[in-house]
C-alpha cells in the first residue's frame, strides 16, 4: 500500500523541480510563451508517460509517452536556442522525430499494439517523414551543390502534401478504431482519442501554413503546442475519471446502509455500475438454479451474442449469485469486482432472503395443490363408494328380499346366487377403493415389501437394491411408494426398457429414490406430464428430482426426500 | 381332512368354521393370533392351517411370515394363505420353498364351498392353490408381442392359467368341458412352446410355469 504512492510522489516532485529548476536556472531561455508551452508540452507528456507505465507496466502507451516527450527534446532546444545558434546543427536531425513518435501514440493508443498492417505502414512512414523533411533542410546545407540542392529542395516544397496525407491517415484508422469500439471502450477512449485528432489537425495546420508562407494567416505555435498538451491531460483526465468511478463504490456502501426496498440493491448495484439494465440472480444450492429477489427462476443468457455477460460473485468457495449486465461492463473489471466485493455482505443477505421467498413461493403451491387433490380425492372416494358399493348393496338388499318373498325354490336358489356376485363385486370396490385411499402393501409390508410387489408386476424385469435399516416416517413412505409407481409405470409407459432398476437409500437427513431404465432415454420434464406429477410429488414432500436422460441411453429419475 | 383356522375376525373365523364344518371338514383349532396357531399346530398338526395375512399384534403381515414359519418347521402341514389382497410378490415369498402343500387365495373364494373346498384338498394333500388373480397378473407381464407366450393359442392360454392355480389336469378338463387326453395335448403343446422341459404329468410343472411366469 505504502510503495506507490511514495513513489509517483516522488516522480511528480521531481518533474516539479525540473520545472522550477527549467525557470529558475535558465532565465534568459524564457523568452516567450511559445518556449513555456514547449516546456509543458514535454513535461506532461512524461509525466502522464511515467504514470501510464507505472500503472500498465505491459501496455506500450507509457513508453511511447515517454519517448514523445524525449523526443520533444530537441525541438524544446530549438525553440530556446532559438537564432542564437549557427547556420548548420545536427540538433535539426532529430528535431522532427516526436511527430513520427505522436503518430505512433495516437494509433497504438489505447492497447499499445498497431492492429493491422495499415496502421503499421502509417506509423512507418510517420517516422520516415519526420527523420527525412527536416533531414532535408539540413542536407541542403551540407551539401549546396548540385543535384542535392534541387532534390533537397524538392523534398523540402513537396512536404506539406505528405504530411497532410499522412495526418489524414492517422485521424482515419483513429475514427475507424473508435467506431468499432463497444460503447464503453469509447466511454473510455474519447477523451485522449478527440484529443489526439486535435493536435493532428493543429500540426497539419501548421505545416500547411508554415510552408504556404501565408503570414498573416500565420498558425500560433502556442496554439499548436496547447493542442498536444491536450493529449496527456486527456490521458489524465481519463485516469481520474476511473479513481472517480471506484469512488461510486464507496457511495455504493453508504447507500446499501440505507436500502429499504426489495429491488434496492439491484438497483443501487446498477447506479454504481452506470448499467440501468443489470440483474442480479441468487444461487439456489439445494434447487440448482438462480432465482430473482422475489424467488422466481431466473433463465441465464447464452454465453455468447446476446450482449448480456454473467459476472459470478463467490463468497470463498460458495456460489453467491450473478450480475447479469451489458457486455460494455467488461471494460472495467476492477470496477465491477470492487462493487461485488463491497455488495458481497448485502448479496449474501438478499440471497437468503430469496431463498426464503423461493421456498415460501414453492411451499404455499405446493399447498395449494395438495388442498386440491385431497379434495379432489374426498369427492372421488365419495363416488366410488356412492355409485359402486352402495348400489350393489342396495341390488343385494333388493335381490334377496325377492328371494325372502318367492315360493319358488329353485328361483330363490338362482336369487340368492345373483346376491352372492353383486356382494363379490361390492368387495373388488371396496378394495379398489382402500387401494386408492392407501396401498394396503404399505401397511403389511412397509415401503420395502411394497416396493417389490411393485416390481413384480411390472412388465419389464425390475432389480430391487433397497439400502435401508428400520422403518421410514409414514409421509416420507408413501411418498416414496407414489413415487416408484408412478416411476415406473413411466419407465412401462414410455421407456421402451429391457430392464429397470429401483434403489432406495437412506442418507443423513434425506431418504433417496432412484429408479433407472435402459431404455431410450430423452425424457423431457415439460412434456411428460408423468415426470411433471413426480415433480410435484416431490416438491409436495419437500424434496427434489433430478432427472438424467441422455437419448438413447436410458433414463435415471433420482428424488431426494427430506427425512429424519 | 382336519383344519386349522387362523382369524382375528370373528365373524369371518365363525364363518368359515361352519362353512368347513359343512363341507365335512373337521377344524381342529381356530384362534386368532398367529403365535397361537403355531403352538396348536405343534401340538396337534393339521392337514391343512388356514390363515390370514393381517394378524395381531400390528396387522401387518404377521400371518404371512407365521405362513414361511409354518412351511419350514412342518412341510407336512399344508398352508393356506387368505387375505383381502392378493400380491404377486407374497405368492412368489410363498412359493420359494417349493409349491407342494401351499395355497394363496382371496377371502372371496370362500363364497364357492366347492371350488374353496377343493383348493384346501389340493393343498391338504401336497398340491397348490394359487389365485387366479395372482395367475392373471403375472401372465399379464407378458404381454409384449415378441413373448413367447403369445404363440400360445387361446385355449392353450386357458390351460395354462388353470395349470397355474395348481389343477390337476381332471380338474382342467372338467374345468373347460374337454377330455383329459385334450388337456394333456395342450400342455404338451405349452411347455413345447414356452421351451419348458417338466414333463406334463410332473408335479413340479406349476412350479416351472410359475418361474417362467415371474422370470
Amino acid at each position: 500500500m505504502s510503495r506507490r504512492p511514495n513513489i509517483s510522489t516522488s516522480m511528480l516532485a521531481a518533474v516539479a523541480a525540473a520545472a522550477w529548476l527549467s525557470i529558475v536556472e535558465l532565465p534568459d531561455l524564457w523568452r516567450s510563451p511559445v518556449w513555456g508551452m514547449g516546456l509543458l508540452v514535454g513535461m506532461s507528456f512524461i509525466y502522464a508517460g511515467v504514470v501510464a507505465w507505472r500503472g500498465h507496466p505491459h501496455n506500450r502507451v507509457g513508453p511511447l509517452m515517454v519517448a514523445l516527450g524525449v523526443a520533444w527534446i530537441p525541438q524544446q532546444f530549438k525553440f530556446a536556442l532559438g537564432e542564437q545558434h549557427g547556420a548548420l546543427d545536427l540538433l535539426d536531425l532529430g528535431v522532427g522525430l516526436w511527430a513520427g513518435v505522436a503518430c505512433h501514440l495516437f494509433l497504438a493508443f489505447p492497447t499499445g499494439r498497431l492492429d493491422g498492417l495499415p496502421a503499421r505502414i502509417v506509423v512507418g512512414i510517420a517516422y520516415a517523414e519526420s527523420l527525412c523533411i527536416p533531414g532535408a533542410s539540413v542536407f541542403a546545407e551540407l551539401w549546396p551543390e548540385e543535384p542535392w540542392h534541387t532534390i533537397v529542395t524538392f523534398v523540402d516544397r513537396t512536404s506539406w502534401g505528405l504530411i497532410i496525407a499522412e495526418g489524414v491517415a492517422v485521424i482515419g484508422l483513429a475514427a475507424v478504431r473508435w467506431l468499432e469500439g463497444t460503447a464503453a471502450q469509447r466511454r473510455a477512449v474519447t477523451p485522449v482519442v478527440a484529443a489526439s485528432m486535435v493536435a493532428t489537425m493543429a500540426f497539419m495546420a501548421d505545416r500547411v501554413l508554415n510552408v504556404c508562407d501565408i503570414v498573416a494567416l500565420g498558425f500560433p505555435a502556442d496554439s499548436l503546442f496547447g493542442a498536444f498538451v491536450g493529449v496527456p491531460i486527456a490521458y489524465l483526465g481519463s485516469m481520474m475519471r476511473g479513481r472517480i468511478d471506484r469512488g461510486r463504490v464507496a457511495d455504493l456502501v453508504v447507500r446499501l446502509r440505507g436500502r429499504r426496498q426489495r429491488d434496492g440493491l439491484e438497483s443501487a448495484l446498477a447506479a454504481t455500475l452506470k448499467d440501468p439494465t443489470l440483474k442480479v440472480a441468487y444461487w439456489m444450492a439445494d434447487q440448482g438454479r438462480y432465482v430473482d429477489a422475489d424467488g422466481n427462476p431466473v433463465t441465464l443468457p447464452p454465453p455468447q451474442g446476446s450482449g448480456r455477460v454473467m459476472t459470478r460473485v463467490d463468497q470463498g468457495e460458495a456460489r453467491l449469485a450473478v450480475l447479469l449486465h451489458d457486455a460494455a461492463l467488461l471494460e472495467q473489471p476492477l470496477l465491477v469486482d470492487a462493487a461485488c466485493a463491497a455488495a458481497a455482505l448485502a448479496l449474501e443477505n438478499e440471497r437468503l432472503t430469496a431463498d426464503l421467498r423461493a421456498r415460501v413461493r414453492q411451499l404455499a403451491a405446493s399447498r395449494a395443490r395438495m388442498l386440491q387433490w385431497g379434495e379432489a380425492e374426498r369427492r372421488r372416494i365419495e363416488r366410488d363408494l356412492h355409485d359402486g358399493v352402495q348400489q350393489r348393496l342396495l341390488s343385494v338388499a333388493m335381490t334377496l328380499g325377492l328371494a325372502e318373498a318367492t315360493t319358488d325354490p329353485a328361483r330363490a336358489g338362482a336369487l340368492v346366487g345373483e346376491a352372492k356376485y353383486a356382494v363379490l363385486g361390492a368387495l373388488d370396490d371396496l378394495r379398489a377403493v382402500s387401494h386408492g385411499i392407501h396401498p394396503p402393501v404399505l401397511t403389511e409390508r412397509g415401503l420395502p415389501g411394497a416396493v417389490k410387489e411393485l416390481a413384480a408386476v411390472a412388465p419389464v424385469p425390475v432389480e430391487c437394491v433397497i439400502e435401508m435399516a428400520g422403518p421410514l416416517p409414514q409421509a416420507v413412505e408413501s411418498a416414496a411408494y407414489y413415487i416408484v409407481n408412478e416411476g415406473l409405470a413411466n419407465v412401462t409407459k414410455h421407456a421402451g426398457a429391457s430392464r429397470a432398476w429401483v434403489r432406495l437409500a437412506r442418507g443423513t437427513g434425506r431418504f433417496v429414490v432412484e429408479i433407472g431404465d435402459d431404455g431410450r432415454g430423452g425424457a423431457d420434464p415439460d412434456l411428460g406430464s408423468g415426470l411433471e406429477g413426480l415433480n410435484h410429488r416431490a416438491e409436495a414432500n419437500g424434496g427434489r428430482l433430478t432427472l438424467v436422460s441422455p437419448p438413447g441411453r436410458g433414463t435415471v429419475i433420482m428424488v431426494e426426500l427430506p427425512c429424519e | 381332512m382336519r383344519v386349522a383356522i387362523c382369524e382375528d375376525s370373528a365373524l369371518f373365523r365363525e364363518g368359515m368354521t361352519r362353512l368347513l364344518a359343512e363341507a365335512g371338514y373337521q377344524v381342529v383349532t381356530a384362534v386368532d393370533d398367529a403365535e397361537k396357531l403355531l403352538a396348536s399346530v405343534a401340538a396337534n398338526p393339521p392337514d391343512v392351517a388356514i390363515l390370514d395375512i393381517r394378524l395381531p399384534p400390528t396387522h401387518t403381515d404377521e400371518g404371512l411370515r407365521a405362513a414361511l414359519t409354518l412351511r419350514r418347521r412342518h412341510p407336512e402341514v399344508g398352508v393356506l394363505v387368505l387375505s383381502q389382497y392378493v400380491r404377486v410378490s407374497y405368492a412368489v415369498e410363498l412359493l420359494e420353498g417349493g409349491v407342494e402343500g401351499i395355497g394363496y387365495l382371496l377371502k372371496d373364494r370362500v363364497s364357492d364351498l366347492a371350488e374353496f373346498a377343493a383348493a384346501i384338498r389340493r393343498v391338504g394333500s401336497g398340491g397348490s392353490a394359487l389365485d387366479p388373480v395372482v395367475v392373471e397378473r403375472l401372465v399379464s407381464r407378458h404381454s409384449q408381442p415378441d413373448d413367447p407366450l403369445s404363440r400360445l393359442t387361446g385355449r392353450e392360454r386357458d390351460v395354462l392359467r388353470l395349470m397355474a392355480e395348481g389343477r390337476t389336469n381332471l380338474a382342467i378338463s372338467e374345468r373347460l368341458a374337454i377330455a383329459e387326453r385334450t388337456v394333456e395335448k395342450h400342455c404338451t403343446s405349452i411347455f413345447g412352446k414356452l421351451g419348458l422341459t417338466a414333463g406334463p404329468h410332473d408335479h413340479r410343472r406349476v412350479l416351472a410355469v410359475l418361474r417362467y411366469l415371474n422370470a
